[in-house]
């Protein structure tokens, strides 16, 4: 099978438009006969779910969550862009195309990032008359921001909730439908498959965590909306639910998977205390603005923060980056944070943290003003932490934060699974090998709102779909399969618990396939994974029965396809010699420690194609042309 | 008309009336305390305020009705949010403790308002339902407060008025949407006055009668 | 800020389908890190539970970082408890002393059935927004988002009352087990920006009602809700729900 993005002809910023007129269009009458299951309720399902039932579809929304409002889209904090240019400042929708195909480190269609920088704008529009409260001047009108190193302004933010007001924005546009019948919503569901009836996806399996019953259901389309699987690493700022489950089974029956090594790692984030660790916590990258990073010059320098002098402080990326500082791209942070770290300069408890400093911003500035930025974030680490930033340095670590990789999906957000869509950050589409901040709650609402409204009716409208319902025995069998999957998990009654095994897949992940990789390592961690999946299977203790509200089984299920997913990161890692975006590989960097692309040989989407549990994943690749930007080396000196 | 009994019986429709209802009380307590302060100036001041106030008749009837409905309308929803309120809590919890939100006023709500029911009816037989030939209200005064048992019960049930309205006046306020954070602390403190004023005013009553006589 | 390790006493609600009455259990949770949060400390005693062979606490969560309103149980007879505007996830066990006993019981309210253990079925929220809780516009009709200003106080009013998690705490510590702090919340948010106002009247009537039929108590203004809520809103949202309602059911 070859990948066939389906991107449109014609000058890019036409294809969008020329692409929309193409499509088949459903008859109106016509809509309320498909019924389309939507799984997944953060940004990307939430908009899809809600968008389509207001067209007429009949549509069915699955959360694991007890309410789709809990979504983890819930969490983002900083912003979303729109190429609004109210600013003035310069801002254009070929500005934000551009600088987000450059950060994506030009491994991202051309296509996809110039529609989702066209529409930005009318997601905007779109939120406002939900009534999502964003920031406002004092003139009534909207409020932007700077954020993540961009040159303009062009952020839209409701305080450091961003994430949570648009979801909230989504979620009550799906319940207006669910109010009009419109749609269904089955939360505390976790979706276990794809059922596929005659080389079309055509219903899911889901287990009702409630009652451990799994259910069958049909529909005409499929579209996942299930969110990123940074939680493969175990730590990281996703929610603890947050899993690869459904995209992975996806795979499993045919979907290709993109770029899985693709992972980014946020350089603010608070460190970690203790191996009961469950998640990492986000600081808001803007503390970089007037926060000093340092280590003491000393490995192994345990003295209090006020009693290491001036003179013994490395202000390493001061030092090393003497025009930018500390404001360095999130990528370049993180990875010198962990040098500091390995050469056994980290600081705290588990010497895995550097130090935010303040102490200079708040003599120069004043305590008043430091605090009228920053306030809340302080509150929130001194609430986890218990230590006060105002006084003693913040510690911050990187952790994993967004996964690019996901099903690959040509232009109309479809898989290479016929009918079945992936929208979001389950998808793989437009962030290239690095995402810029405030990027991903754009791409799930675009994705949601404007396109896959659209490019479902051209599937619907363009495909002959016979009658199936969960009768049928492809829907059986995939029960069965399920069914003895857990049972299977459930009569191991080994000695290791679920949490203790993601602990150790997490580790492996992070030492070897994380902020910088090499080959050697990446094979010893294809093995170490190999073994641990062994040691899973007979050694993992999952308490509790099927039938029955089962959190331990649930961890497991993930748990277990994390630990395959795991290897195909590595896969993925050790065939893409270069370094791009977050994916850096020591023997490919420049004299600077930039990372470095082999744009001749690696300008292309790695699609990997699942063969079976004893074979080796197949990759397809789908070259990426670049007609409109010019291939450039980034440089932060 | 339909539309109204829909709307006052939701939540916030029986909310309303307890607001409204409370806020007749508030104002005939008002009134009454005002009266009752003539008893501070001798039998004459008195029952020339209630003379003064008789020849209104008319008026006092329709008066007096009117606080018999507001009566019922408080006493009845009170007792129905009282019920509804303790069936949406099917199951206690073990340990319980308030945030700081709670006051004793607010916690003791129906019981102090079920024991100034009580009150009013002794108070009425004693008060209202007499012979009015044959005795003054002053001499109803009088008689009832020779009575050390009698003279306790009107202190401790006006006391219970003053914590009632400690909690009643802010909150029916709040009840009719009246809150606002400029105004409210003002409003909270009347609130506290006012209890003050009418637990300390009436109690003095029987106090000071007894001193007299 | 140097950890210590504390040990306590749990004396948790445990309910299953084989024990629907449900009965508070007793488990001792030892060198509890108190850098742990109120979760990982469940985590560490339900490790420890699985390696006895007894079945682990179900408990709610998911985000841990107290945005996503998942968590909640009454911890010693406080929503999230006691620390102030602090969900249960981000309730650090520093606040506990060695040797505390602590009980935890799930959500009470009959809105609130009990699944098992801790977890409680919230659904009864969605209903109420369901009612009416959003602005009527279909994806693609939005005219431009600066064509209508909103005053800046306004804007911050609505996002303070927007800020709600829908935890349900507030039904969880009102003494009437009633759902106005989140109702208020929602309809304030909307009411207080132009685009809520065509709908203000019809939001305010039914989602007063959808609240009734799903078996919350009433209000009697005792404010526990507002002491215990985690994102800090306030009884004002409840009087400005009310002032809605009374536009709305007599004009
Ligand atoms: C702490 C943090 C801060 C962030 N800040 C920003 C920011 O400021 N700006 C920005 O643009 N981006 C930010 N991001 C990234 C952004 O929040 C996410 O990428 C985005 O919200 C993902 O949305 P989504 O709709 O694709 O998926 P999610 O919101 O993750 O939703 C996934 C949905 O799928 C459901 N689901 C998952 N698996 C299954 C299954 N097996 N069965 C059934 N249902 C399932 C879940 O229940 C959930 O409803 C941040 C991320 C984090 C972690
Ligand atoms: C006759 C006996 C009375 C009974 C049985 C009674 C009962 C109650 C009850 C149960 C409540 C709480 C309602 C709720 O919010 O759930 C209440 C509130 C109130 N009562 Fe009374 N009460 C009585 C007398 C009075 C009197 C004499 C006053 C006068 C001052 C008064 C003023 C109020 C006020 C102002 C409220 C608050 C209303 C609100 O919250 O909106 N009540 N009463
Ligand atoms: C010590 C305190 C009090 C004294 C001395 C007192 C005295 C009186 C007197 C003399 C009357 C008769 C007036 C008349 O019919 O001409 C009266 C009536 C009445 N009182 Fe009081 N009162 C006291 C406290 C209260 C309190 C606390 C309440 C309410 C909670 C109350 C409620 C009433 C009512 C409802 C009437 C009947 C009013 C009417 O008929 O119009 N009284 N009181
Ligand atoms: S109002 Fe507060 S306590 Fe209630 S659900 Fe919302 S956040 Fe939770
Ligand atoms: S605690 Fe309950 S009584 Fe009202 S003010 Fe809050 S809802
Ligand atoms: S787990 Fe999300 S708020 Fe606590």
């Amino acid at each position: 099978m070859t990948l066939e993005s389906r991107i449109p002809t014609g000058p890019l910023h036409e294809k969008w438009d020329r692409h929309r007129f193409e499509l088949k269009l459903v008859n109106p009458a016509n809509k309320k006969k498909f019924n389309i299951i939507v799984v997944g309720t953060g940004l990307a399902g939430a908009a899809a779910a809600a968008t389509l039932g207001e067209l007429g579809y009949n549509v069915k929304n699955f959360c694991i969550q007890d309410s789709p409002r809990r979504a983890h889209s819930i969490a983002a904090q900083g912003g979303i862009n729109a190429a609004k240019n109210y600013a003035n400042d310069g801002d254009s929708i070929w500005r934000l195309f551009y600088d987000t195909v450059k950060g994506g480190d030009f491994r991202a269609r051309e296509a996809n990032v110039y529609r989702l920088a066209q529409l930005s704008v009318n997601i905007i529009d779109q939120c406002v008359a939900q009534g999502v409260p964003f920031a406002r001047e004092y003139g009534g009108l909207l409020d932007n921001r700077s954020f993540g190193g961009a040159q303009v302004s062009r952020t839209f933010y409701a305080k450091g909730q961003t994430g949570q007001q648009l979801l909230l924005g989504a979620y009550s546009s799906l319940m207006r439908q669910v109010n009009t019948g419109k749609v269904e919503i089955y939360p505390r569901r976790e979706m276990l498959d794809v059922v596929i009836v005659d080389g079309r996806a055509r219903g899911i399996i889901v287990r009702n965590l409630v009652t451990g019953e799994l259910e069958s259901w049909s529909a005409d389309a499929v579209v996942l909306a299930t969110g990123g699987y940074g939680n493969a690493y175990y730590l990281s700022t996703n929610a603890m639910s947050s899993n690869v489950t459904a995209a992975y089974r996806c795979y499993k029956k045919g979907a290709y998977f993109a770029n899985p090594c693709f992972t980014q790692i946020h350089p603010t984030c608070i460190p970690v205390h203790g191996t009961y660790q469950s998640k990492l916590t986000l600081m808001s990258e803007s503390l970089r603005n007037d926060g000093r990073v340092w280590v003491p010059k000393e490995p192994g320098d345990k003295r209090a923060p006020e009693q290491i002098p001036d003179s013994e402080r490395d202000y390493y990326l001061e030092r090393k980056y003497p025009s930018f500082g500390n404001l360095v791209p999130r990528d370049v942070a993180s990875r010198n944070a962990k040098e500091q770290c390995d050469m056994g300069k980290g600081v705290g408890e588990t010497g895995l943290a550097v130090y935010l400093d303040f102490a200079d911003a708040i003599a120069r500035d004043g305590r008043e003003a430091i605090s009228a930025k920053y306030g809340n974030l302080f509150e929130m680490y001194e609430k986890i932490t218990g230590e006060d930033p105002y006084e003693t340095p913040m510690k911050i670590y990187p952790a994993v934060h967004y996964t690019m990789g996901g099903l690959w999906v040509d232009y109309n957000l479809m898989t290479t699974i016929d009918g079945l869509f992936s929208l979001g950050e389950s998808n793989f589409s437009d962030h290239g090998a690095n995402r810029l901040g405030a990027s991903a709650l754009m791409q799930g609402l675009a994705d949601g709102y404007f396109i896959i409204p659209y490019t479902i009716g051209g599937y619907l409208a363009g495909s002959k779909l016979p009658a199936v319902d969960n009768s049928a025995s492809e829907f059986k069998e995939a029960e069965e399969k399920i069914r003895s999957q857990v049972d299977k998990l459930l009569s191991i009654r080994g000695k290791r618990t679920v949490a203790d095994f993601h602990r150790a897949l997490g580790k492996i992940l992070w030492d070897y396939c994380g902020i910088a990789k090499d080959e050697q390592s990446l094979h010893k961690a294809k093995q170490m994974i190999a073994e641990l999946r062994d040691e899973f299977w007979k050694n993992v203790n999952v308490p509790g029965d099927a039938a029955d509200l089962n959190q331990a089984l649930e961890n497991a299920g993930r748990v277990a396809d994390f630990m395959e997913f795991g290897e195909l990161m590595v896969n993925d890692a050790i065939d893409r010699k270069e370094s791009c975006g977050c994916h850096f590989n020591t023997a490919f960097q420049t004299e600077d420690h930039e990372a470095l692309r082999d744009d001749e040989n690696f300008c292309h989407v790695s699609a990997w194609q699942y063969t079976g549990p004893e074979s080796d994943p197949v990759l397809h690749t789908e070259p990426l042309t670049f007609e409109n930007v010019e291939l450039t080396q980034r440089s932060y000196k | 008309m339909n539309w109204f009994v829909e709307n006052i019986s939701t939540a916030l429709g029986k909310k309303l009336l307890m607001a409204v209802t409370g806020l007749g009380f508030v104002g005939f307590i008002f009134v009454h305390l005002a009266g009752n302060l003539s008893f501070y100036f001798g039998k004459e001041a008195f029952l020339t305020y209630v003379e003064t106030l008789h020849k209104l008749d008319p008026v006092i009837v329709v008066v007096e009705l009117l606080l018999l409905l507001l009566a019922i309308i408080h006493v009845t929803t009170g007792a129905v949010l009282f019920f509804q309120n303790l069936r949406a809590r099917s199951t206690r919890y073990a340990v319980n403790k308030t945030a700081g939100g709670r006051t004793i006023g607010s916690i003791t709500m129906p019981y102090t308002g079920f024991l100034i029911l009580l009150f009013v009816i002794l108070h009425l037989s004693q008060f209202h339902f007499i012979d009015r030939a044959q005795m003054t209200p002053y001499d109803a005064a009088v008689n009832t407060f020779s009575n050390i048992w009698f003279s306790l019960i009107y202190i401790a049930a006006v006391i219970l008025v003053g914590i009632h309205i400690r909690h009643g006046f802010w909150s029916l306020f709040q009840s009719l949407g009246l809150n606002h954070e400029k105004y409210m602390p003002l409003i909270r403190t009347l609130g506290i006055a006012f209890a003050v004023a009418v637990a300390v005013g009436f109690a003095f009553v029987p106090i000071y009668i007894r001193a007299v006589t | 800020m140097s950890s210590r390790t504390i040990n306590l006493t749990l004396k948790v609600w445990r309910q299953n389908k084989n024990n629907p009455a449900g009965a508070l259990e007793t488990y001792p949770a030892n060198d509890i890190s108190t850098d742990m949060s109120f979760l990982e400390m469940l985590d560490v005693v339900n490790e420890g539970l699985t390696e006895q062979g007894i079945e682990p606490i179900a408990f709610d969560h998911d985000c841990r970082e107290g945005i996503c309103g998942m968590c909640g149980a009454v911890v010693n007879g406080r929503a999230h408890g006691h620390m102030p505007e602090t969900t249960l996830c981000q309730l650090h066990m520093r606040h506990f002393k060695d040797g505390d006993t602590i009980v935890i019981e799930p959500w009470r309210a009959r809105a609130f059935p009990v699944l098992k253990d801790l977890v409680v079925d919230r659904s009864a929220m969605d209903k109420i927004i369901q009612a009416g809780g959003y602005i009527s516009i279909n994806a693609g009709g939005a005219q431009d988002g600066n064509s209508i200003p909103v005053p800046r106080d306004n804007a911050e009013t609505a996002f303070n009352a927007a800020a709600c998690i829908g935890c349900g705490a507030c039904v969880a510590a009102c003494p009437n087990a009633s759902a106005m702090l989140f109702t208020g919340a929602k309809i304030s948010h909307l009411c207080l920006l132009p685009q809520g106002k065509p709908e203000a009247k019809k939001r305010a009537l039914s989602m007063v009602r959808a609240m009734d039929e799903l078996g919350f108590g009433n209000c009697s203004n005792e404010a526990e809700c507002e002491a215990e809520c985690p994102k800090g809103i306030s009884i004002t949202e409840i009087a400005r729900m009310n002032r809605e309602f009374i536009k709305a059911a007599f004009s």
